[in-house]
């Protein structure tokens, strides 16, 4: 026959606990079973503290580790400035030469039939990409046909196709990825910039486009990062 | 299906079970190492080395205690390789308030706080068994420690919960 101590041994451990022998003892000991009922609500409490919002603890971490939100303002603006004034210099000057370009080609090229969409995407499942990130996209910027959450190095990241008035683009949006510069794209028939974002980096590509430096700057200001 | 189409899917594939499993795994890394970017950190690099070792997941069905298993090791390896300075407890508290904080529940922020300042030891098998659902002896193979040790870890958990919230203390194990 089991005792007290035994009991509150077990249920201390799992307080869902049952069974013949505990639930005898339960029947015949008034004190434990009112002992395993505090347990398990506290089990029930601990439950709930445990479960806290996950969007919290990633959004904290995406809006640059506690900066006070006037500076990551700060940091959006300037991004943003800085962003308008590279994105044509980075076009003209600089060769493709890092990986990053060569790792947005070969995401672009995994998923050639996400260019030729033509319906737009609802407003719901454009946020159901997007919310998880705390950003959205500014209408007027164009249709967005296709909006997915894909796996890009090992990390999950918003993959969008606009459709705009100067033609389609891709974006992808790589909170994971740090660049202090912007990054050129001229692969594979392929051509656009990385240019660093409030939240990491922004990818933005395209084919065939007349004027790629003013695509990309009208993109990346359509982006709200919500710093 | 054609090779380019499998890739497609096996990414898009792992793609969902990271959606699905990333609040989870937050969470879990959450209360590990008790800091929020901390916790990101884990849980991205953790997804890109389940992405890496993919293939290895043979049933979808047991992708969560794989990657629990894999933030586990990632989490041992950021403190090995990082050597993380020892933080007060109250700055801890007091660094992750917003996510500690419960409006107009003042038990379930007192709760939050006391699981925050329980040692890591009991804290751990406390989240396998409570949050995530594990057995004892899932428990016990995920942490490398005999069956008895979690029940006792469990307990003395349970116990310390309880005297940090002024609740009657219970008799020994």
């Amino acid at each position: 026959m089991m005792n007290c101590l035994e009991f509150r041994r077990q249920v201390g451990a799992l307080p869902s606990a049952g069974g013949p022998e505990l639930d005898a003892h339960r029947g015949e000991c008034a004190a434990c079973a009112r002992h395993q009922d505090e347990l398990r609500a506290l089990d029930a409490l601990i439950a709930r503290a445990l479960a806290v919002d996950a969007a919290r603890i990633q959004r904290r971490a995406a809006g640059a580790g506690g900066v006070p939100a006037t500076r990551r303002r700060f940091f959006a603006i300037a991004a943003s400035l800085v962003a308008g004034l590279s994105v044509g210099l980075v076009l003209l000057v600089s060769a493709p030469r890092t990986s990053i370009a060569r790792e947005v080609v070969d995401h672009v090229m995994h998923e050639p039939g996400a260019m030729n969409l033509l319906v737009p995407v609802t407003a719901g499942a454009l946020a159901g990409v997007l919310d998880p990130e705390g950003t959205r996209l500014r209408p007027g910027v164009g249709d967005v046909t296709f909006a997915a959450r894909c796996v890009h190095q090992g990390h999950v990241v918003p993959h969008l196709v606009v459709r705009m008035p100067e033609g389609a683009v891709t974006v992808l949006l790589l909170r994971h990825r740090e660049i202090d510069e912007p990054v050129q794209i001229a692969e594979q028939g392929l051509e656009g910039v990385v240019l660093p974002a409030p939240r990491g980096s922004i990818a933005i590509v395209g084919q065939g486009l007349k004027d790629p430096a003013g695509v990309a700057q009208k993109v990346f200001e359509a982006v709200d990062w919500g710093v | 299906m054609n090779r380019e189409d499998g890739e497609t899917d096996r990414r898009r594939r792992f793609g969902v079970l990271c959606e699905s499993l990333r609040p989870d795994l937050l969470r879990f890394a959450f209360w590990l190492g008790r800091d929020r970017q901390l916790a990101e950190d884990v849980v991205q690099e953790a997804m890109l080395r389940a992405w890496k070792s993919y293939d290895a997941l043979e049933d979808e069905e047991r992708a969560k205690p794989w990657f629990l298993t894999i933030v586990r090791r990632e989490f041992a390896r950021t403190f090995e390789r990082k050597r993380l300075p020892l933080a007060d407890l109250d700055e801890l508290v007091a660094a992750e308030a917003d996510v500690l904080a419960a409006e107009d529940d003042e038990q379930l922020a007192a709760m939050r706080q006391a699981l925050f300042r329980l040692d890591e030891e009991y804290r751990e098998p406390l989240v396998l068994q409570v949050m995530m659902g594990y057995s004892t002896k899932e428990i016990a193979a995920m942490m490398g420690l005999q069956q008895g040790a979690v029940l006792t870890r469990l307990f003395r958990a349970r116990a310390r919960l309880r005297q940090e919230l002024g609740l009657a203390p219970e008799p020994a194990p």
